[in-house]
């Protein structure tokens, strides 16, 4: 039986990598397209590889704090382990699945930040672990740096987009900047689908690291085999779905040129990847929706719509509450039944 | 498709191409507008009345594009100019397309006989009156390259002075004006009547220059307002 949950373990971070690869990666990536500096095939190619090598090179940082970041994973049993990886997956992936069939703008790191704090409530009402074993600080420190990101984005996409318009467009003519930025602009598309991957793939795998990291003996090293898993499955989505999403998101972004992409791509990718470093897993989304607002606060853009900051804030607040109270609802009828 | 989560939507709705087609209907409705005078001068009176339907169709197509933009420049839209400054501009320039939907009502009012010389006056005014909106359509249309160099101070530059000659094409308008007025004025062997509609129509066709002149005297304060 506990085979089966592995297994059942694996498919799932599978499905979540392939979902992130399709709908995340995807929506990061279509800002290339919008401003038309990558033909959607060589999109498709850099945001495969790149996504890869940025999940199993860089992505160890995140997988850390959400694998034993939140819930003391090294206080219970491997069984019990295996029981929360595979709740925790199934809820995160639910949630993901019933959002995307709305068009809810969700985030999937908060999805498995939900259902990871999910699995430990559980196991702390079953008496396997007391509520102050629960890591609040970082949880904290976590939901902290969901506001942070996107600001952090606006202000460095608003920064760029400044020194270009005041320093750049002053002194040389704008047709010649632009094209310049053009090719500056293939940079950041790779820029931001390493830092994506590198930042999101613990979405997927942090919750099979619970198990093997274990089971491995000492999880503090995470097998680069999970990393380079996680990696391939994003890949996969971008490559099998993902490439619809990057059309349709990309033909309705008319308004952008290379340098206001290549301001929205930088800002977003050096936040999101700072994040990786420090181990903090956050919304590549969201804070490309901050830094897009940054380059229309500095007169970038023809027009910038602020309401889907509020369809961000809405399914935020969903998010969390439903993938814990999901993984909550998993890990019981398993510890109960199984 | 139905799976897919998306943030495009930050993306919003730009309102400045609907800027410009609203201008290009104004072009419009002054060159239908001079068919239709010259139709007038041959005594061809159903054209007159099919070019007087025809920029009414254009006034409400331009009803529609202003109507348009006013919808979805919500408060919740971030734009590089002022929200209230393009409003305002707006409805400057849609008052150069009803004052040739009134020119052209004016024309089916009544069939004067046009003698040679007021007549040529007429198609003088009205020929000023077109190159004055061309240069107007002609400064709008560079709003596409404001946006694009976020109102670089040169393109600025170079919009201001579209913005003179449009002043100064108005200016000329003045003139043929008051050059038609003193000649209609002074027809004492003309019927009053005729002399009263066609003052009327020289008054409205200012009108028509008086807006251009004032549109862009808005494009002026809202591509420096900022």
């Amino acid at each position: 039986m506990i085979d089966v949950l592995i297994v059942l373990a694996v498919i799932s971070a599978f499905y979540m990598a392939w979902n992130i690869g399709a709908n995340d990666a995807a929506n990061s990536m279509a800002t290339s397209y919008g401003s038309r500096a990558l033909s959607l095939r060589q999109i498709i190619i850099v945001a495969a590889i790149l996504e890869f090598l940025g999940a199993a090179l860089f992505g160890k940082n995140v997988v850390k704090t959400i694998a034993k970041g939140i819930v003391p994973i090294e206080l219970l049993d491997p069984h019990l382990l295996i029981y929360g990886a595979v709740a925790a997956l199934l809820s995160a992936g639910l949630w993901i699945t019933i959002a995307t069939y709305l068009h809810l703008p969700i985030s999937t790191t908060h999805s498995i930040v939900g259902a990871m704090l999910g699995f430990g409530i559980a196991a702390v009402s079953q008496g396997h672990l007391s509520l102050n074993a629960i890591k609040w600080d970082e949880l904290i420190k976590i939901m902290l740096s969901w506001l942070i990101s996107p600001l952090a984005g606006a202000v460095l996409a608003f920064s760029i987009f400044s020194l270009i318009r005041f320093i750049l467009f002053r002194k040389f003519h704008y047709e010649k900047v632009e094209r310049v930025f053009r090719y500056l602009q293939v940079f950041t598309a790779c820029y931001v689908a390493f830092a994506h991957g590198s930042n999101d793939v613990a979405n997927a795998v942090a919750p099979i690291a619970v198990i093997f990291g274990h089971t491995a003996g000492g999880y503090y090293e995470i097998p680069r085999e999970i990393l380079a898993f996680g990696g391939l499955g994003i890949a996969i989505g971008i490559a099998t779905w993902g490439y619809r999403v990057i059309k349709m998101v990309g033909e309705r972004i008319t308004q952008l040129t290379y340098t206001r992409g290549f301001s929205a791509e930088f800002a977003t990718a050096t936040t999101v990847l700072f994040a990786s470093a420090i181990g903090m897993p956050i919304s590549t989304t969201h804070t490309l929706v901050g830094s897009v607002i940054g380059v229309g606060l500095a007169g970038g853009l023809a027009g910038v719509n602020l309401d889907v900051i509020q369809r961000i804030i809405f399914s935020w607040i969903l998010t969390l509450p439903i993938s814990m109270l999901l993984s909550i609802g998993i890990y019981t009828i398993l510890v109960v039944f199984v | 498709m139905k799976f897919f989560r998306s943030v495009g939507q930050v993306f919003g709705y730009s309102p400045f191409p609907t800027l410009v087609k609203h201008a290009v209907l104004c072009g419009r409705a002054v060159g239908i507008l001079q068919k239709q005078f010259e139709a007038y001068e041959n005594e061809d009176f159903d054209l007159v009345e099919k070019y007087r339907e025809e920029i009414d169709e254009l006034e409400s197509q331009a009803d529609e594009l202003k109507e348009e933009v006013r919808t979805h420049v919500t408060r919740s839209m971030i734009l590089p100019i002022d929200r209230q400054d393009l409003l305002e501009f707006l409805r400057a320039q849609d008052e150069i397309i009803n004052n040739c939907e009134h020119v052209g009502h004016m024309l089916t009012f009544r069939k004067v006989k046009l003698g040679v010389n007021i007549a040529g006056e007429f198609k003088i005014l009205l020929s000023k009156i077109m190159e004055c909106v061309n240069e107007y359509e002609r400064m709008v249309e560079h709003i596409s390259t404001l946006i694009e160099t976020s109102f670089d101070r040169k393109e600025v530059q170079a919009v201001l002075e579209i913005i003179q000659e449009v002043e100064s094409l108005e200016h000329e308008c003045d003139q043929s004006q008051l050059k038609l007025h003193t000649m209609l004025f002074n027809s004492d062997a003309l019927n009053p009547l005729d002399v009263y509609l066609m003052v009327t129509w020289v008054v409205h066709l200012g009108y028509i220059a008086n807006a251009a002149s004032r549109a862009a005297d808005r494009f002026r304060l809202m591509i420096l307002g900022r």
